[in-house]
């Protein structure tokens, strides 16, 4: 991709440079001042990169002058291709004026090679940045093809780089003025020249640059491109020269790991509350374990230690060529400071304790009950993590200790249709009701429910009963169906 | 605890700090238990650590998640100092129990299991010393009760028997509890009904049922 005069239009995008003047900028040559960058309007007004600065003043009294500071073109070319990142995980800045994407495997998404250079060029047009983007196999090709005078978007079919650069200017093979001039002497001025002639005798006439670049050009030599490198991930890795497969060897790399890794994170006064350790085996398989944690923590030897209960899971195989232990869901996590007596702060042993049992049970498996704002029985309790403080109100509806999901199907007998029971048979065992209290109607959250035209309104009413059957046994029963035969079920027990 | 209750336990008081077993007389009792952890969690509430504010959290373990918060709150313990957990059997959940005992950190743990081993039990009980944490382990069966089940030699401190009764005049729910074993006590058995929600003692004692053997025994004792 190439954005034309980079320089000024981020000069001009910053607002420190004029969009209706003509625009410079100036760099100090061998004690003279001279043109480094010049603006379309400038150009229309005769000025070229390289003029004295005092003969370009002279031409076009209204010029705006600015500093050429490549440092920060290239800085804010490299925001430019993280900016790319959306189109391609692999943008790098082309100092001075062009980025490279990578666009093997994910042109696709955006509809195509055509369709996603459209797409770029568009947004970058919509920001002020009119860019060329040429699609090559090669990446010398697609520079030269992005800067040829023809302009607009160029895709290049794979193997058909040579046809597309026979005619272009040997200027465009990213050659010094030196090498471009020394062609030219013998008469080489398009590519396609060059290309005929035998590759030994260009590179001892010319050096090994014009060469290189020609084979860069077609595809036949790669290329190295500086990609930036993401983030570093929050993982250590370690492999080793021979497989190794004892419990005591996976502990001691496991160490190594969780110490490099500890380390870091205290670095950044981050935590983690999830480690997985990962065993890269011989034979391909890669058996993982993982451990998850009630606060962040980054302590070697705790992280550790609860890795260590799980280790026995680990099918070592024919041996484990490398280890990895990755830090996920991360948190801050403040250098703690032991108290005066030596113990350390409260509430750090139930953390140790709750971590434990999350290793044993799951990280599912625990949690602290939450009051919800609902009226339905079965959504009034949330799960809240168990470090959580959760306040419940004082006071609540007379609820049974034990509720049954789904409520169970009973036979229930009652004098009246809207009456409580007076026997019923729950779990194969009859029940004489003794006494009874209710009803509480509660009827389902309209808001939730999608209309149902085969279930009347009412079949979503509970009307609930406390029943006390002849030995003692307290219920909450609750009969569903206002018109027509009821159909009754038993919800919970109390204590 | 009411004064009859505590003339048959050690010192007078429910010793803290150690393990206690809980069963279910008989019926559906068995399979589901809420009137065992009705008094479990009327017992948890009353506890001495739990009368000053913003005291430790309890655990309570269970195999299956049926046990409904809301309905702990009319018992005067307050949901919002429950840890709960849910482990896959009988085994993971006393495994569990044990470490959350052992790791200190907890006010009490309840454990809701079937079958304990006298070395499970030893364990627990072991597991409990270590940071002084009270620990009930709450007998549930959910397929019914094997047979022999509680008939192994006691290794918790008390084991109680909680079975349903009729409710009295005012409609006040009635239990017939019985502690079947206290070390250094006497077993008793009584007819009991739940007080107020902010009564001192868990429950109140209405009856002393007859059981001779008993008497004949805290007559000799006392």
């Amino acid at each position: 991709m190439w954005l034309p005069n980079w320089p000024i239009l981020r000069l001009q995008r910053s607002g420190a440079a004029s969009a209706e003047q003509p625009v410079v900028t100036v760099a100090s040559e061998r004690g003279q001042r001279r043109l480094a960058c010049v603006c379309p309007l400038a150009a229309e007004a005769g000025l070229r990169v390289g003029q004295a600065l005092a003969e370009a003043r002279a031409l076009c009294p209204a010029l705006d002058v600015h500093e050429a500071v490549p440092e920060e073109d290239a800085a804010a070319l490299g925001r430019l291709a993280e900016w790319a990142t959306r189109f391609t995980p692999l943008a790098a800045a082309d100092p001075p004026e062009g980025l490279w994407l990578d666009i093997a495997g994910c042109a696709h998404l955006h509809g195509g090679e055509d369709a996603l250079c459209a797409a770029i060029a568009r947004r970058l047009g919509e920001t002020g940045f009119p860019a060329r983007l040429a699609v090559a196999d090669a990446s010398g090709a697609a520079w030269a093809l992005a800067r040829c005078a023809g302009g607009g978007t160029r895709v290049v079919a794979p193997g058909g780089e040579r046809a597309a650069l026979e005619d272009l200017p040997v200027g465009l093979l990213r050659l010094d003025d030196r090498a471009v001039a020394a062609l030219r002497r013998v008469g080489i001025r398009r590519i396609g020249a060059l290309a005929g002639l035998p590759r030994a005798e260009v590179a001892a006439r010319f050096g090994a640059l014009p060469a290189l670049r020609l084979e860069q050009a077609f595809g036949t030599a790669e290329e190295p491109i500086a990609w930036p490198m993401p983030a570093r991930p929050w993982q250590e890795a370690r492999r080793f020269a021979e497989p190794i497969a004892a419990p005591e060897d996976l502990m001691r790399a496991l160490a190594l790991l969780a110490e490099a890794l500890g380390a870091r994170l205290e670095g950044q006064s981050q935590g983690a509350r999830r480690f997985v350790a990962r065993f890269l085996r011989v034979d391909g398989g890669v058996p993982a374990i993982g451990i998850a944690t009630a606060r962040p923590v980054r302590d070697a030897a705790y992280v550790l230690k609860l890795l260590a209960a799980k280790l026995e899971t680990v099918d070592p195989g024919f041996g484990v060529e490398a280890v990895t232990l990755e830090a996920q869901a991360l948190g801050s996590l403040a250098g703690a400071q032991a108290a005066l007596d030596g113990r350390a702060e409260a509430g750090a042993d139930l953390a140790a304790t709750l971590d434990t049992l999350i290793a044993r049970l799951g990280e599912d498996a625990l949690w602290r009950p939450s009051p919800l704002g609902s009226h339905v029985p079965e959504r009034a309790v949330g799960r809240a993590p168990p470090l959580t403080a959760v306040a419940w109100p004082a006071q609540l509806p007379d609820r049974p200790l034990r509720l049954f999901t789904p409520p169970e199907p009973i036979e229930a007998t009652a004098a009246v249709p809207d009456d409580p029971p007076l026997l019923f048979r729950w779990r194969g065992r009859l029940h004489r009701v003794r006494a009874a209290a209710g009803p509480e109607r509660i009827a389902a959250e309209w808001w939730r429910r999608t209309p149902d035209a085969t279930r009347p309104a009412h079949d979503f009413i509970r009307d609930y009963y406390r029943v006390e059957d002849q030995q003692g046994g307290r219920f909450w029963v609750f009969r569903v169906g206002l018109v027509g035969v009821p159909r009754w079920f038993l919800h919970g027990v109390f204590g | 605890m009411p004064p009859a209750l505590a003339a048959c336990l050690p010192g007078g008081v429910l010793p803290l700090g150690v393990l206690h077993e809980m069963e279910p007389e008989a019926g559906a009792e068995v399979q589901h238990g809420a009137v065992v952890a009705g008094f479990a969690a009327r017992l948890l509430a009353r506890l001495p650590d739990s009368q000053q504010g913003g005291g430790k959290p309890w655990l309570w373990l269970a195999g299956r998640g049926d046990l409904y918060p809301p309905g702990l709150l009319a018992l005067g313990l307050d949901p919002g100092r429950l840890v709960l957990a849910c482990g896959r059997d009988d085994a993971a959940v006393l495994a569990a129990m044990e470490a959350g005992l052992r790791g200190g950190g907890f006010g009490a743990v309840v454990g809701e299991a079937g079958r304990l081993t006298r070395l499970a039990a030893r364990r627990l009980q072991l597991a409990c010393l270590r940071h002084g944490t009270t620990g009930l382990l709450l007998h549930r069966w959910p397929y019914g009760r094997p047979a022999g089940a509680g008939d192994e030699t006691p290794s918790a401190v008390t084991r109680w028997r909680i079975g349903v009764a009729p409710s009295g005049e005012g409609g006040a729910p009635r239990w017939r509890l019985a502690l079947l074993h206290a070390r250094g006590g006497v077993p008793g058995e009584w007819l009991v009904e739940a007080g107020e929600r902010d009564a001192t003692d868990p429950v109140r004692v209405v009856a002393e049922l007859a059981d001779p053997a008993a008497a004949a025994q805290r007559r000799r004792l006392g």
